[in-house]
């Protein structure tokens, strides 16, 4: 087999950690529904190589197939997802996320001190402090600056769909813009982010 | 361009899938896109810088900018509510269909529990927010807010103060307005909310609300009010007949002015000194009764009281806590 460098991270771990499909042993009780098991069977099929790259990003190699492992699971217990595959793998990315982050977040307070309840470390994404972000100081910067450094139209488009949760409609109607258009900025806005997190890592 | 070139295309691809609405077919495309070998890397990078920005949330530059798109929505949405017949929203529906289908999976995290929140202003100061729902509220002066708002519903309290409420159209979770012992529900509307001297009272520019007890005061009758109308309610939540809304006034307020229309000039001292520290009063009570006309930028002194010096020869003479008007001489009651 001819070698490719951008593989083999991928193949590697592929081999390492075969994804257990046989369910955990922990945790809330797997909704009964097959097709949703087969929808997020399928779903992790597609993308878990990706997954577990864009992980690798985010926690050491090993903890990222964990974490794949994990998010699988989750997508399991969360019966009611909407069956459309572009939200679907941004629903999968962004519960990925939020598990490297709670992973990153026990890893920091486990040095802190050897003992730290379950609880505490249920901490909403708001209240995050500087040990429990996942981006770096660096990375926070790049990317703040490049936000600051949208312009002004694509700026509040961006705005509003990352923080206030509107959707592209709603965010239409209010800029007085048609719907493409507020695609398009979006668009941009995504690109020069992307740009910075590629000077970041 | 800033900073070194990202991947537009994949940058595209990306926003493309958060537009619910991409059909069967578009959605084929984009698979085919991202899962190429030379694509992945740049999607992935998009996706990456889209979870990343979220822990940007309390940064204060992020925090500075969102103001500022909190209150440019606030703008646009009063000047488009201001010129749109109140009985179409058709573009409004077809967003909130397309919103529940995109909100729903990325929510879901965020929204089992309510969030709350509580917002306030200083004296004199106005602010704009725009709520979880889309929702947005003007604080006016001196005014304090609590809101929770979940999957299942949206419970504000106005403690203290005043509030415009623009509320994005909801049937499955009603907007409650609670101040003191009434509430006024709304499924999406603008009105108004004033807590004042003796209850509260309430004003509706667009849509429907039902004003009735809340609490202690539920058992009281309930009254629909239509836009173009308001009413009052005593603490006790015990609610008035109908009345016109004060609509010169709020639209006044929202863009910094008082509008004084043949008012007593009681009346309008107790407006302006909404607005201040150090509040406007009348050497005698029988003043009071005088009407005047006008509109004033809220804060500028100067001109509130040149008015009244020219226009019903009242002299201003400022003290540390207080200005004193009083008649000047040959112009006494």
């Amino acid at each position: 087999m001819k070698h490719d460098p951008t593989q083999v991270s991928a193949s590697a771990a592929e081999a390492a950690y075969p994804l257990d499909m046989s369910g955990p042993e922990l945790g809330d009780p797997i909704p009964a529904d097959p097709s949703h098991r087969a929808y997020v069977t399928m779903l992790f099929n597609r993308h878990r190589v990706s997954l577990q790259r864009y992980l690798t990003r985010l926690v050491p190699p090993d903890d990222a197939a964990e974490l794949v492992q994990e998010s699988y699971y989750r997508l399991l217990r969360h019966g009611d997802m909407v069956r459309v595959d572009a939200m679907a793998r941004s629903f999968l990315f962004q519960t990925a996320t939020n598990l490297a982050r709670d992973h990153h977040r026990r890893r920091a307070s486990h040095r802190a001190s050897f003992h730290v309840p379950i609880e505490e470390q249920e901490i909403a994404e708001e209240h995050l402090g500087p040990d429990e972000q996942l981006a770096s100081e660096q990375t926070r910067r790049l990317l703040e600056r490049a936000i600051a450094e949208l312009p002004p139209d694509t700026r509040t488009v961006f705005l509003l769909h990352r923080f206030r949760d509107l959707t592209y409609p709603q965010i239409a109607e209010i800029m007085s813009l048609s719907g493409r258009t507020v695609a398009r900025k979006m668009a941009e806005a995504i690109e020069r982010l992307s740009a910075a997190m590629s000077e970041a890592t | 361009m800033n900073g070194p070139a990202g991947d537009f295309k994949a940058a595209d691809w990306f926003a493309q899938s958060r537009s619910g609405a991409m059909d069967a077919a578009r959605e084929q495309d984009w698979l085919q896109w991202i899962e190429a070998d030379r694509h992945q890397q740049a999607y992935e990078n998009c996706e990456l810088a889209w979870e990343l920005a979220a822990e940007l949330r309390n940064s204060p530059t992020l925090a500075s900018l969102l103001a500022g798109t909190d209150a440019l929505v606030a703008q646009r949405r009063a000047a488009r509510s201001a010129a749109r017949p109140t009985w179409r929203r058709p573009v409004w529906q077809v967003a909130l269909a397309a919103s529940v289908l995109a909100v729903g999976v990325f929510a879901w995290l965020f929204t089992i529990r309510p969030v709350t929140a509580e917002y306030s202003t200083a004296v004199g100061e106005q602010r704009t927010l725009v709520l979880a729902d889309g929702s947005s509220v003007v604080l006016n002066t001196d005014s304090l807010l609590r809101v929770a708002i979940s999957r299942n519903l949206r419970d504000i309290e106005l403690i203290r103060g005043e509030a415009l409420f623009n509320v994005s159209h909801d049937p499955s979770r009603p907007f409650a307005v609670h101040a003191l012992q009434g509430v006024t529900t709304a499924v999406g509307t603008q009105f108004d909310v004033e807590i004042i001297r003796d209850g509260a009272a309430v004003s509706v520019l667009e849509g429907t609300v039902t004003v009735g007890g809340s609490g202690a005061a539920a058992s009281l009758p309930a009254v629909a009010v239509s836009a173009g109308n308001g009413v009052g309610y005593s603490p006790a939540g015990a609610v008035s007949d109908l009345r016109p809304a004060e609509v010169n006034r709020i639209q006044g307020w929202r863009t910094q002015r008082m509008v004084f229309n043949d008012i007593a000039l009681e009346t309008a001292l107790a407006e302006y000194n909404r607005y201040t520290h150090t509040p406007i009063v009348l050497s005698s009570p029988a003043l009071g009764s005088r009407h005047i006309n006008g509109v004033f930028h809220i804060g500028d002194e100067a001109a509130f009281l040149s008015a009244m010096e020219q226009g019903l020869h009242l002299k201003a003479t400022k003290g540390d806590t207080q200005t004193v008007l009083q008649p000047e001489a040959g112009y006494e009651p």
